[in-house]
């Protein structure tokens, strides 16, 4: 295994005549390029790098890059969760948030072009505005929807439109040695060989660079109503979701927050939007069903009956999230639950694991009888809808080392325990490095050195994005 | 029982609204609607009362026909009957009318012991309605309330902020009660109360229907303010933040536009 190489003066003036000033090096180097928005995996600063505006560009900068057998770290608006986009080698960042330009629409065929570092709101927004919606709906708005195919983010709304994967269409992709390539087109179907595209889709970077994305679109729906539905218990509220799914109601998405993500989250915006006490009763978790439709008594008809679902569940009650304001507020308190945990602790660390929705209290109980143990406080949301759960380990007591220690022992059991659910390590966050391991425990070695050769294929030097999903690598190249 | 009096106001979504640069009108056109906030915050204060020392809550409203939506919000949330004023001569009101318009047509339901507003509309946001109402109800007025803290007797203690603290005060019903927001974020309707509300009978009194009603003194002849142009106040230049993507790189941009400016 070959040892990287250093940006000398000579390759940086290569560089530098492909991207002029967009080129940085040494301390003009944005500090925030050393981490992503979970910065206990550790800061890792680049030699180098460069903010690309075109395929062209990226092409160049790869080809010098390759022959001088320089590492790459692409990059966009660096809201990961995993340490995905960290420079682990050094070497060059690669940051598409320049590349942020809706370029057309296809209106017929519904679907959109553009650039890899178009922030996921902006994206949502101007879609709206034709009246077309994007389905995959990750809480991370400020996150580049580049980064959301490089890591198939999903969001709320998979649980009826599925993940960004399935509105990928075609994607124009800079291959480590700098060849430009084009994967998919603008189709509802194919069975046309191996699908690299979808191979691309998810790669964390590690593949190729993504540097052109045509996306599926559909008409944004109607109306739309929530409501929200009280359990005194974590088993009771899992419990509902199967029934919800079997009734043929459609729902858009099922989120899941317990009561402690709902008191911090009231704390921290200032909304106490959902209730902690329902008919006199502590809230122990509830559930926020979405339905969309296309006239409002067909939401009342979906309400009524998710009310007969509930009842029969022993809900507390469910209550309408029907009017703008409500709206607003509950989504902005939804979409505050990681922003409102990151607030109010000191260290924190995650995992993002999905299991069979029936096994969500089995994990749930498992991994909070695991912190009261360790003494690690855990909170969690996530999406019932689809088991996907978002688990925060936090603390703001202990020390930074001691804390990474109890966490650690934390997170092997926890995977441990999410393998014999039959789950998965990511549902939408990735693996990164930080998760790496944990993959590799939970696909076993022949898969993971499937995923090795694979990567070898795409990438022989082992340049784009060192260190991450299936690279282990980097410790033989130091 | 005590007999309680909500006044709400439907208002286009502030967000969304725009005015026309040439009149100096807003577009409300094609504008949604929702219920005034601040309102939504005096009803949830009087449902607690309601919650605590029995009683019905009126609702209140002056608007066109569309305004019932807002009624029918605020009945799924603890609202017990509904009033619509609306009619073409109500149209053009200021707030002197409008105060004027809601007591005359609030008599037709009765003697009110206690009444809540918002502290203002976040549309027009007078601010005057509060009071101009507790004048027009013969009412004392509790203004920017924290809490209601004892009914009964035919008083009301209240705890009021202050810019400097807070003050409790006593009142001989009726009396006027506007709110402070924070202390009573208005809650979810639950199924049954919202899937009823889109039922309810709503009372719609036109100009005709209010008994004693002066048409002198509703709509534009009976305002006492006129309007003669709405124009957006005139904003400083807005900052601007440099972000380059590098400490270094923002520190040239900045030089540069110092040096444009002839700052340096």
């Amino acid at each position: 295994m070959a040892a990287y190489s250093k940006i000398t003066p000579e390759i940086a003036e290569q560089l530098r005549a492909v991207v002029g000033k967009r080129f940085y090096v040494g301390g003009e180097v944005d500090p925030n390029y050393s981490h992503d928005e979970m910065p206990i995996y550790g800061k890792y600063m680049p030699e180098a790098a460069v903010d690309a505006e075109t395929t062209e560009e990226v092409s160049a900068v790869m080809k010098i890059c390759a022959a001088n057998k320089i590492p790459v770290t692409c990059r966009g608006a660096g809201t990961g969760l995993v340490g995905g986009c960290v420079p682990l080698a050094g070497g060059l960042v690669l940051c598409t948030r320049r590349m942020n330009k809706i370029l057309e629409y296809d209106m017929d065929n519904l679907v959109v072009r553009l650039q890899p570092g178009v922030l996921l709101k902006d994206l949502a927004a101007d879609a709206q505005s034709r009246g077309l919606m994007y389905p995959p709906d990750p809480g991370e708005k400020t996150a580049t929807v580049g980064g959301n195919i490089s890591t198939n983010a999903g969001g709320m709304r998979a649980v009826k439109y599925g993940v960004t994967r399935d509105y990928v269409l075609a994607l124009t992709v800079v291959l480590a040695d700098g060849r430009i390539i084009e994967l998919g087109k603008s189709v509802c179907k194919t069975s046309s060989g191996y699908s690299l595209l979808h191979l691309m889709i998810g790669s964390e970077g590690t593949l190729g660079i993504i540097t052109e994305m045509t996306l599926k679109l559909i008409p944004s729906p109607i109306c739309d109503v929530s409501c929200l539905v009280p359990f005194r218990d974590v088993e009771s509220c899992i419990r509902s979701v199967p029934k919800i799914k079997l009734a043929n109601l459609d729902p858009q998405s099922i989120e899941f927050m317990d009561a402690d993500i709902v008191t911090s989250s009231a704390a921290f915006t200032g909304n106490p939007i959902f209730p902690e006490r329902v008919r006199n009763e502590d809230v122990g978790a509830s559930v926020l069903v979405t339905f969309t439709g296309y006239d409002e008594d067909e939401l009342d008809q979906k309400m009524i009956k998710l009310g007969e679902i509930a009842k029969e569940a022993d809900a507390l009650d469910v209550l309408v999230v029907a009017t703008s304001s409500n709206k607003k507020s509950a989504w902005a308190a939804r979409s505050s639950f990681l922003t409102a945990i990151e607030a109010d602790t000191k260290l924190i660390d995650e995992m993002d694991v999905v299991v069979p929705v029936d096994k969500i209290p089995a994990f749930l109980i498992y991994i909070r009888a695991l912190g009261d143990e360790l003494g690690i406080r855990i909170r969690n949301f996530g999406h019932a809808g689809d088991g996907n759960l978002h688990i925060y380990c936090c603390s703001n007591e202990l020390e930074e080392e001691e804390f990474k220690r109890r966490v650690k022992i934390i997170m092997d059991r926890a995977y441990t325990k999410c393998a014999e659910l039959e789950g998965q390590v990511s549902g939408e966050h990735s693996i990164g490095h930080a998760k790496m391991v944990y993959l590799r425990e939970s696909v076993g070695e022949d898969v993971f050195e499937l995923m090795r050769q694979i990567k070898a294929v795409f990438d022989p030097d082992g340049i784009l994005n060192p260190g991450k999903v299936c690279d282990s690598t980097l410790a033989e190249r130091a | 029982m005590l007999n309680i009096l909500v006044c709400v106001k439907q208002i286009p979504d502030i967000d969304l609204v725009k005015m026309d640069p040439e009149t100096g009108n807003l577009v409300r056109a094609g504008v949604p609607t929702l219920t005034n906030p601040l309102d939504l915050n005096a009803l949830e204060a009087a449902v607690q009362v309601k919650e605590r020392y029995g009683g019905k809550i009126t609702l209140i409203t002056m608007g066109p026909p569309m305004a019932e939506s807002t009624l029918r919000e605020c009945l799924a949330v603890g609202g017990d009957e509904a009033v619509l004023i609306s009619g073409r001569p109500f149209g053009g009101a200021d707030t002197l009318s409008t105060s004027y318009s809601i007591v005359m047509a609030a008599a037709m339901r009765g003697k009110f012991d206690l009444i809540f507003c918002g502290k203002e509309s976040m549309d027009g946001a007078t601010g005057q309605m509060a009071s101009q109402l507790a004048e027009r109800f013969d009412a004392a007025q509790i203004s920017c309330c924290l809490s209601v803290d004892a009914v009964g007797d035919g008083k009301i203690r209240a705890t009021r902020a202050l810019e400097t603290g807070r003050e409790i005060v006593e009142a001989t019903l009726p009396c006027l009660i506007t709110v402070e927001k924070d202390r009573f974020f208005g809650r979810l309707p639950n199924l049954e109360a919202y899937l009823a509300a889109k039922k309810a009978e709503i009372t719609v009194y036109t100009e005709n229907e209010i008994e004693g009603l002066d048409l002198q003194k509703i709509g534009v002849p009976g305002s006492g303010t006129i309007v003669p142009k709405i124009y957006p106040p005139e904003l400083p230049e807005p900052g601007q933040i440099i972000r380059t993507g590098s400490a270094r790189s923002d520190v040239g941009r900045l030089l540069e536009l110092l040096a444009e400016k002839g700052a340096l």
